[in-house]
């Protein structure tokens, strides 16, 4: 098959001049970046941390939707994405790293996260919060998830890479029973995860609704990421020219609508039960967000990420056209930025939004190092599973 | 539309694919293709045009949203105030579930009536299956023979290339239906 023989070099994508100045671009980006964050934890200390929060949760939802795709795709059986999964594979092998940023940016701020400041007070009818949040526990716990997602991910990717190698198809099945260990460690951890690190920034507040809403922006920017990897490494003289195609970027297309409207669903979900309820303890965190100031914030993110997607991506022939669904991608990993901006800036820095160069800096820095990392880890491996058993259903496939 | 048709039958959607394409750009005119399962691309290759059930379905959906958002603010703002937990009167959230739900009724039931209409489906119907065999293992093309150009020895001979296994010529009902 031409396509096998074509694709198989791993260093491919690196030769090309053109890839070696866009990579240059990207390392200026995160270099300039991180030296301005740098100098900035001198002047604004918090500022830089709540940015570096956002960056890194950013980069590690990216890593874990990946992981998260590939994860989904084997246990359900899935063909039509395996010409492509080495984009999402490259994504979840992005997790050890990211993980690793997101322990340290925890780690230098542990403080920020006691329900109350001074670890003395009585903890009342907040015993278990008070237990859950120790420190000691609290951080054991950010440890543990990161290296169970680390460990399992990357024994998926590695397991489907050697398949090019050993050509074994009983690779597959073995990876749908490690995806099905995945999904069901990541479903209780995540959520676990995004109340531990985003939650509990405000520890009086609380949302049932948390863990699947941070689940829902992660999974939509993972698949915008997807999209745009895609698009880039087919065109001009990419590795998945010929290989991720229309029909490929169809059904992405599908997945980001039906989850930019996921979101926005269970954006107002929350939303509602809380205003409906209208409970103090738990209407503060709506009142900082959408009184005052950071009202037209929360409006953008819910324009960027499911008024924008929606209208544009329902006609059929957009989900088919790389012009259209490259812009639609970029909007929604800027609506991603945005929300997660709100879901942070308000609880470390108060009541007015703000934004200036040291969020131009981190954004600059998380660009470009994720570009960075993604561009990599792709590198690592042959652009297309050659051997993965389902290899031809996916280049054939139509998505109607 | 002649009250003469042309069926092509076929083993294979490989063969009523490439058979599809191929008379299409002679210029005949294609009636209808029957076959067992969806064919993949069968559309594009007998020129249909984009599907309109999409826009009805858009229009019915969004009818349902902004009919619903109006119903509502009608009866608990205007028509009988109703104070629920203290809330203002014109609350836009608690407005939100039912529009959806209404959103998606419409949408849902529009698309379908019109699919039944379009396709004059109606309880009590009697089909009218030209060849039992098409909902089995047999790919059915029925080609117009009205066209100036239809040939029909030139149309067999450029079908025997992808393999027919028997071309037949039928007349229609006044109603368009195939006998």
């Amino acid at each position: 098959m031409t396509t096998e023989d074509s694709h198989t070099s791993p260093n491919r994508l690196f030769d090309a001049t053109s890839v070696t100045r866009h990579n240059r671009f990207l390392q200026r980006l995160a270099i300039a970046g991180a030296i301005i964050l740098a100098c900035g934890v001198a002047f604004a200390a918090e500022r830089v941390w709540s940015n570096l929060l956002v960056g890194t949760f950013y980069l590690l939802t990216i890593a874990l939707g990946g992981a998260l795709f590939v994860a989904l795709t084997y246990v359900s059986g899935g063909g039509w994405h395996v010409a492509f999964r080495r984009i999402p594979e490259a994504m979840a092998k992005v997790l050890p790293v990211a993980g690793i940023a997101m322990l340290i940016v925890l780690g230098v701020r542990m403080s920020r996260y006691g329900w109350h400041h001074d670890w003395h007070g009585d903890a009342g009818t907040f015993w278990f919060k008070e237990l859950w949040l120790t420190p000691s526990f609290w951080a054991l716990r950010a440890v543990i998830y990161v290296s169970l997602w680390s460990l399992l991910a990357g024994w998926l990717v590695a397991r489907s890479r050697r398949q090019d190698k050993t050509s074994d198809a009983a690779i597959t099945g073995g990876n749908v029973r490690i995806a099905a260990l995945f999904l069901a460690v990541y479903a209780v951890t995540f959520s676990l995860a995004s109340a531990d690190w985003m939650m509990a920034l405000e520890p009086m507040w609380f949302s049932t609704m948390w863990g699947v809403y941070n689940f829902a922006g992660m999974i939509q920017a993972a698949l915008a990421v997807m999209i745009i990897l895609g698009l880039i490494l087919r065109s001009h003289d990419g590795p998945l020219r010929g290989v991720f195609n229309d029909e490929h970027l169809h059904d992405l297309g599908k997945l980001l609508l039906g989850f930019s409207c996921f979101w926005m669903y269970i954006w107002f979900s929350q939303y509602m039960l809380i205003w409906y309820s209208n409970i103090p303890e738990e209407t503060s965190y709506f009142i900082t967000r959408t009184h005052g100031p950071w009202g037209p914030v929360v409006v953008g993110s819910i324009v960027l990420n499911w008024v924008v997607p929606f209208f544009v991506l329902l006609p059929k022939p957009a989900k088919r056209n790389a012009g259209i669904m490259m812009k639609v991608a970029v909007v929604v990993l800027i609506g991603r930025w945005v929300d997660l901006y709100v879901m942070v800036f308000p609880s470390t820095l108060g009541e007015t939004p703000v934004f200036g160069v040291w969020e131009v800096a981190s954004i600059s820095c998380l660009l470009g190092a994720a570009g960075l990392m993604l561009f990599r880890s792709f590198a690592q491996a042959p652009p297309v599973p050659r051997h993965d058993p389902l290899l031809s259903e996916s280049l054939h496939y139509h998505a109607g | 539309m002649s009250d003469r048709v042309l069926l092509a039958t076929f083993e294979h959607e490989d063969d009523l694919l490439a058979a599809t394409d191929a008379v299409r750009r002679g210029g005949f005119e294609i009636v209808d293709a029957f076959t067992p399962y969806a064919v993949h691309g069968l559309e594009r290759a007998m020129g249909l045009r984009p599907s309109r059930l999409t826009w009805v379905c858009f229009l019915c959906g969004m009818t349902g949203a902004l009919g619903m958002l109006w119903f509502e603010h009608w009866t608990a703002s205007i028509d009988w105030q109703l104070d629920v937990g203290g809330k203002p009167w014109n609350s836009l959230p608690s407005d939100v579930p039912v529009a959806f739900e209404a959103a998606v009724l419409l949408a849902g039931f529009g698309s379908v009536f019109a699919l039944f209409a379009v396709s004059r489906l109606f309880p009590g119907k009697q089909p009218q299956i030209i060849d039992p065999r098409i909902t089995d293992d047999r790919f059915v093309l029925v080609i117009d023979e009205a066209n100036a150009a239809f040939d029909a020895a030139a149309v067999r001979s450029m079908l025997q290339e992808f393999h027919v296994l028997a071309v037949e010529e039928r007349v229609t009902t006044p109603g368009g239906e195939l006998q």
